[in-house]
């Protein structure tokens, strides 16, 4: 826990220090906000739009965390078809490999036109932004486990269930928790992309209507209060694997 | 060739092994009676890890009998117990967990088991590690940890390939008198692999030398020294003799 504060006040300091050098800049050279504002500017602006921020980015995170639960239940699934079901595996691999190169969000259009203006689009699409790193971690850690851990389980009188949760589900949480941490922000551009496409609602709409006011610091603002919400998506991964994945510390020293 | 008066916990008869690659055992034939220490030694790649394999029913053979306990195998056994090179121990598993894990495998409930774990981890010099993961322990006693897992559920044979392979010298040779302290308490029957012939003349009953590939028997020496063995045992004439005769039987098929 001491390691994460103290990773938390580090990161805060160079934080502080970047918007510190921004606004200099900034005020030195006279760039005008609506090219470049400085910090003091459109913090004051997300001040200001408090309650504005708060409205959409509760909607936008309603969107992304749905879409990221879907990820990671039909993640997970396929990873276990693939796992269990040797004949899947030269199936839906390359499948899936196939389907990830394709720019997700050049599709997104076809989203609005088929399910229109609502939260189904954007969902899908945070969906889609993240099943792949789901997929891909979970195929590894349930699969990855290493044989002589299979023999000694089966030697015992292991059945299938038995090695699936309390060997194959134990080994996958570190993974699980790592592919969190990619996909969630994933999905965040999933949701905002969808959003600057249709609708009226969401950070992505607050961002397209600051574009199209010149309102630059309402943007700037916009994009602080994002990477607020993924800061403390990835936070609360963290401090999960700092409690849960105890056992894992010394791989990452 | 058998002695009927003294039961065996293992027999393998004519145990021959075909890979695509080809033959890696020869009509292998030897057996473990009741409570003994049996080593397999033998030149690397005459089959020992696929014999062990074959033996615990985790992989068959092209043809050849085996049996535990009378009983022939034909599948993975739960009388078997195995414990590899290396301590293969579940991360996430503190040391009494992880001595517990064959018996959740085996469906029983691990409560029933705590006390003879607790007993396990005593006997294995490994009082006050009882709670820590894996990566707070050292090698030697991981492996220790490993030694314990097989030992939970009583098996009829303990199975032990190169157990000791993946240590320093001093570990080693420390963790074969440790192995011989426990084994006298235990006295589960071994069948133990190891490439050290000394390691295999201090910690056996009988040695089975085995030709490099394909595996065949070469012979079988009785050691009869006095348990316990210590490093006393090492200058012992008889003991010197004992190596020599291994040493001797190894290395003629280098000539050959
Ligand atoms: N699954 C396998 N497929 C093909 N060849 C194998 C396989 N396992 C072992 N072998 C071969 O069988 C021989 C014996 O291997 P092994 O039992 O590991 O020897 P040892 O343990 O005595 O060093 C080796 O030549 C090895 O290459
Ligand atoms: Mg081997």
């Amino acid at each position: 826990m001491g390691r994460v504060i103290r990773q938390i006040l580090t990161a805060s300091a160079v934080i502080a220090g970047l918007f510190f050098t921004w606004e200099l800049g900034v005020t030195l050279t006279g760039i005008p906000e609506y090219i470049l504002p400085a910090p003091s500017a459109f913090l004051e602006r997300f001040w200001e739009t408090l309650p504005l921020q708060i409205e959409h980015l509760r909607i936008t995170a309603t969107t992304t965390l749905a879409g990221l639960a879907l990820a990671l239940v039909v993640g997970v699934f396929l990873a276990l078809a693939v796992v269990y079901v040797k004949a899947l595996k030269v199936l839906v691999l390359p499948a899936l490999a196939a389907f990830n190169g394709i720019p997700k969000v050049a599709i997104a259009p076809l989203f609005v036109i088929w399910f229109g203006l609502g939260d189904e689009p954007k969902v899908l699409l945070a969906f889609l932004m993240g099943l792949f790193p789901v997929f891909v971690n979970a195929v590894s850690g349930l699969g990855d486990v290493e044989p002589d851990v299979l023999d000694l389980a089966k030697l015992a009188g292991g059945n299938e269930w038995r090695i699936f949760h309390k060997v194959r589900l134990m080994n996958a949480l570190p993974h699980l928790t790592d592919a969190v941490k990619v996909a969630f922000p994933l999905a965040l551009v999933g949701s905002v992309v969808a959003e600057f496409i249709g609708g009226n609602r969401g950070v992505g709409y607050l961002i397209l209507s600051g574009q199209a006011s010149l309102d630059t610091s309402l943007v700037f603002a916009c994009l602080f209060a994002i990477t607020l919400f993924t800061s403390a998506g990835i936070g609360a991964v963290v401090i999960v694997e700092e409690f849960a994945l105890k056992w894992r510390a010394s791989r990452r020293r | 060739m058998t002695d009927t008066r003294v039961p065996m916990a293992l027999t393998v008869e004519r145990l021959t092994k075909v890979f695509p690659t080809g033959t890696a055992i020869d009509q292998l034939s030897f057996e473990a009676p009741e409570h003994k220490f049996v080593t397999l030694v033998g030149p690397s790649g005459c089959g020992k890890s696929t014999a062990m394999r074959i033996i615990t029913g985790l992989l068959p053979p092209t043809s050849g009998v085996i049996r535990i306990g009378g009983r022939m195998v034909d599948g993975p056994i739960a009388d078997a117990a195995l414990v590899f090179q290396s301590p293969v121990l579940l991360p996430w598993r503190r040391t009494v967990d992880n001595i517990l894990f064959t018996a959740e495998m085996r469906g029983s409930d691990p409560a029933q088991y705590q006390e003879r774990a607790l007993n396990l981890v005593r006997l294995a010099g490994l009082n006050g590690f009882e709670r820590s993961y894996p990566h707070e322990l050292s090698g030697g006693m991981q492996q220790r940890v490993a030694i314990c897992r097989a030992l939970l559920l009583d098996p009829a044979l303990l199975l032990m390939d190169e157990p000791f392979g993946a240590l320093d010298i001093l570990t080693r040779e420390r963790m074969g008198f440790e192995l011989q302290r426990i084994w006298m308490t235990t006295r589960n029957t071994v069948l133990f692999v190891t490439h050290s012939i000394t390691e295999a003349v201090l910690l056996s009953d009988y040695i089975v030398v085995m030709t490099g590939r394909p595996g065949r028997k070469k012979a079988t020496i009785n050691v009869d020294l006095p348990r316990p063995r210590s490093t006393k045992t090492l200058e012992d004439p008889r003991f010197l003799d004992l190596a020599g005769r291994v040493r001797d039987h190894l290395e003629a098929q280098w000539v050959e």
